[in-house]
């Protein structure tokens, strides 16, 4: 009755099944894992019925005679070892390392498996190696070029981060006239030899990959280092600016600079404020409340300047009070930045909320938290 | 066989009568402002261009189906490509769409302009209600800003900007007699342009799918005339008058302090020891915001404009004023009389019963025990009278 192909499906299915019951008892009730191994389970399901009700394509029936020959040779077991190996070291050092090694092993196992199924599946090797290919190249030709076009752009990656600003826009340029011209090459010479094209294709990803390796041990360049050290990204002080380097997203979120809720300027020693869908210069802006809203700070003045936006007070404790003052860097002329403000109540009375400039004195813009 | 036509021809008659229907509220093919009346002028064209163009279709691929069905005749000669039909038949479609084309993009241009605004309301989208807030403007006599929620009210003929953003998920607000709908997305602020012909209420809809009640993200636009404006505007602005001592309503004030006003801001409302009493929804709920109830009773819809402030007979006295008197009937606001005492009282009852939140303790892990709606607060019979009382001095 089960043929070898309803045998595996049935297997898979039934593991499904026990996956999901064990996710459902033991690991979490939420209902995207329940029903993404749900939908796994019904599509095995529904595919070990196919396979059962054409009998694994009659290949049996036919009194094809199954090999009786010893399997041929695989590299499958090596990489389901170094897969399991992987997997354990994951679980002593980083997710990373335990999710790379559960997918090697996965991927191992069903190459396996279906070098396995196609061996046995006639006395014809060349039939069964056509077998498994016809299965398995539609899913490893795709596989392998992601992961490769992967390897490449993080080693070329790790170059540009390793190298300064100037000469990473060199590099790209040098490396990708060179994958240019070694395709120009090989439209225009289609009877290139076959070892040539591979010769300078192995030569060339090698050597970003190398190049990438070295780039990554050398590590970043000083100016990304040292903003790192300082939490450039993250940083909003107040008092003495300390870093050579700024970053024109403080919070790393680009979708911030998308939409500014205000953009404020210095022109000429004056500072204004324009509100994205009101005409005109204000000297106050309205921001909802608990709704982070990003204020465009621009510098159009020749000194350096900073934008502070002066929140009022909180308690620390008893008595004690602070002042919640938030601020962008400092930042030259033509250079802009944001500050997100999430403000969750109004103003006490009298004490309006404002966003000032150190060094313009008697100038402030108005922030309205209704 | 003809019981079936029977049917499929009483539902589609059923179908084409429910689209005269005059008393639709939300129907798109009656505008009531230039904006909407731009996005009509449009559609109607396009559609009965498309309309004639399906049914040439329908009827040549029935005539087709009838004709050459199968009777048993030879299969007929094959041919592949006839050039100057499918050239034909490529160029004419390409033809219309570009004239279709032309005038889509001169009425979306149109809808974006932002020139001529004449008056700016921040809206600001949250599950599941939206809260509006007037900047400053004087030339309105918004000399403060006002907060308000449920109902938008605006002047007739004025061209109103209003900038739409959201403070949880993406939500879609949308008054089909106004405007087309706009997209209210966190961290982005949208423009979206809206003008009324004539005094009246508006309703409208999110139409962006955005959780558990969805369906009952209502709103409703209030069109006055620049005089009646002026006195909601008045209205908005008056300061807190606290229940007069020893009644119901300052023991209602009571409870609300104690219960509400942890989340729901009453602008002006004071401690005993004389300092004001600010929200902070930030605190309790996801989105950081509770609709302010500063002048609650100036309004007509609670809980997200899913609840009618008026009881029926008043709110149809309302709705179906002319738009001559639409005007003092809206800005008596809600009397004793005319609360809708039922949807009210169960509001305060039990809130996530009415209305389908994400308020259940043993689910609120994922939101740090923040809540998505107003939760069930316990409160007795006793105190539900006496908040009532109170909330009917809010106006």
């Amino acid at each position: 009755m089960f043929s070898t192909g309803s045998k595996y499906f049935f297997g898979i299915t039934l593991f499904g099944a026990l996956s999901f019951a064990v996710y459902m008892l033991l690991i979490d009730e939420s209902a995207i894992g329940a029903t993404a191994l749900l939908g796994a389970v019904a599509a095995t399901a529904l595919l070990t019925t196919l396979v059962l009700s054409t009998r694994d394509g009659e290949a049996g029936e036919a009194g094809v005679a199954a090999t009786e020959d010893t399997p041929t040779s695989s590299m499958w077991p090596l990489i389901t070892a170094a897969g399991v190996v992987i997997l354990l070291a994951g679980t002593i050092t980083t997710t990373a390392v335990f999710l790379l090694g559960v997918v090697v092993l996965l991927a191992s196992l069903f190459e396996w498996t279906v070098l396995g199924w196609s061996e046995r599946a006639s006395s014809d090797k060349a039939y069964n190696a056509s077998l498994r290919k016809r299965l398995l190249h539609p899913i490893e030709f795709p596989v392998i070029a992601a992961v490769g076009l992967g390897v490449i752009i993080v080693a070329f990656s790790r170059i540009t981060l390793a190298i300064s600003k100037d000469a990473g826009a060199v590099a790209f340029i040098v490396i990708g006239l060179a994958v240019l011209g070694a395709g120009v090459l090989f439209s225009l010479r289609p009877n290139l030899k076959r070892g040539i094209v591979i010769g300078i294709s192995t030569v060339g990803a090698l050597g970003i990959v190398a190049a990438g390796i070295a780039g990554a041990g050398a590590g970043v360049r000083d100016e990304l280092a040292e903003a790192k050290s300082e939490g450039h990204y993250t940083h909003q002080d107040c008092g003495a600016e300390k870093s050579k380097y700024f970053d024109k997203l403080p919070l790393e979120v680009v979708s911030s600079t998308a939409s500014v809720i205000a953009t404020v300027e210095i022109i000429d020693g004056k500072l204004t404020a324009r509100a994205q869908g009101i005409p005109g210069e204000q000297q106050s802006i309205t921001i909802p409340r608990s709704n982070p809203s990003s204020v465009m700070f621009v510098n159009k003045d020749q000194e350096e300047h900073r934008l502070v936006a002066n929140l009022g007070t909180k308690v620390i404790s008893g008595d004690v009070k602070e002042d919640v003052v938030l601020c962008t860097q400092m930042i030259a002329e033509g250079a802009e930045q944001v500050l997100i403000l999430n403000i969750p109540k109004p103003a006490m009375a009298g004490k309006p909320y404002t966003l000032t400039v150190p060094g313009l004195a008697g100038q402030s813009i108005e922030v309205i938290v209704p | 066989m003809r019981r079936m036509l029977t049917v499929g021809a009483g539902l589609s008659t059923s179908l084409v009568l429910a689209g005269c229907a005059t008393n639709a509220p939300q129907d798109t093919f009656q505008p009531k402002g230039p904006n909407a009346q731009m996005i009509d002028d449009l559609q109607k064209p396009v559609f009965a261009v498309a309309g004639i163009i399906g049914v040439i279709v329908t009827v040549a691929v029935l005539y087709a189906i009838f004709k050459f069905r199968d009777r048993g005749q030879p299969i007929p000669e094959q041919t592949h490509g006839k050039p100057a039909l499918e050239i034909t038949l490529t160029i004419i479609p390409a033809l219309i769409l570009t004239v279709v084309g032309v005038f889509t993009f001169r009425t979306v241009f149109d809808l974006a302009k932002t020139s001529d605004t004449e008056m700016i309301i921040n809206v600001t989208g949250q599950q599941w209600w939206w809260e509006y807030d007037y900047p400053v403007q004087n030339e309105y006599g918004i000399t403060q800003p006002i907060i308000t929620s449920g109902q938008l009210v605006i002047p007739v003929g004025t061209k109103v900007m209003l900038r739409q953003t959201s403070r949880d998920v993406i939500h879609s607000y949308w008054i089909p007699a106004l405007n087309g709908k706009r997209d209210a997305v966190p961290g982005r602020v949208h423009l979206n342009r809206i003008e009324a012909d004539e005094p009246g209420i508006y309703a409208g809809q999110c139409t962006e799918f955005c959780g558990l009640s969805h369906a009952n993200m209502r709103m409703e636009a209030i069109a006055l005339s620049k005089a009646d404006f002026a006195k909601w505007v008045a209205g908005q602005l008056k300061p807190y008058t606290p229940p007069a001592e020893n009644t119901l309503a300052k023991e209602g004030e009571t409870v609300f302090v104690n219960q509400c006003a942890r989340c729901h801001q009453v602008n002006g409302m004071k401690r005993a020891d004389g300092t004001a009493i600010i929200a902070a929804p930030d605190e309790s709920v996801v989105s950081g915001a509770a609709p302010n109830l500063s002048h609650l009773m100036s309004r007509n819809t609670f809980a997200g404009a899913m609840f009618d402030l008026l009881n029926k007979s008043c709110r149809k006295d309302v709705w179906g004023a002319d738009s001559e008197s639409f005007g003092a009937k809206y800005l008596q606001g809600v009397s004793e009389d005319c609360l809708n005492q039922s949807d009210l009282r169960g509001w305060l009852r039990n809130a996530p019963e009415m209305k389908p939140m994400y308020v259940n303790p043993e689910l609120l892990t994922s939101t740090g025990g923040k809540y998505r709606g107003m939760p069930y607060l316990g409160l007795t019979e006793s105190d539900i009278e006496k908040l009532v009382a109170y909330l009917l001095t809010l106006k």
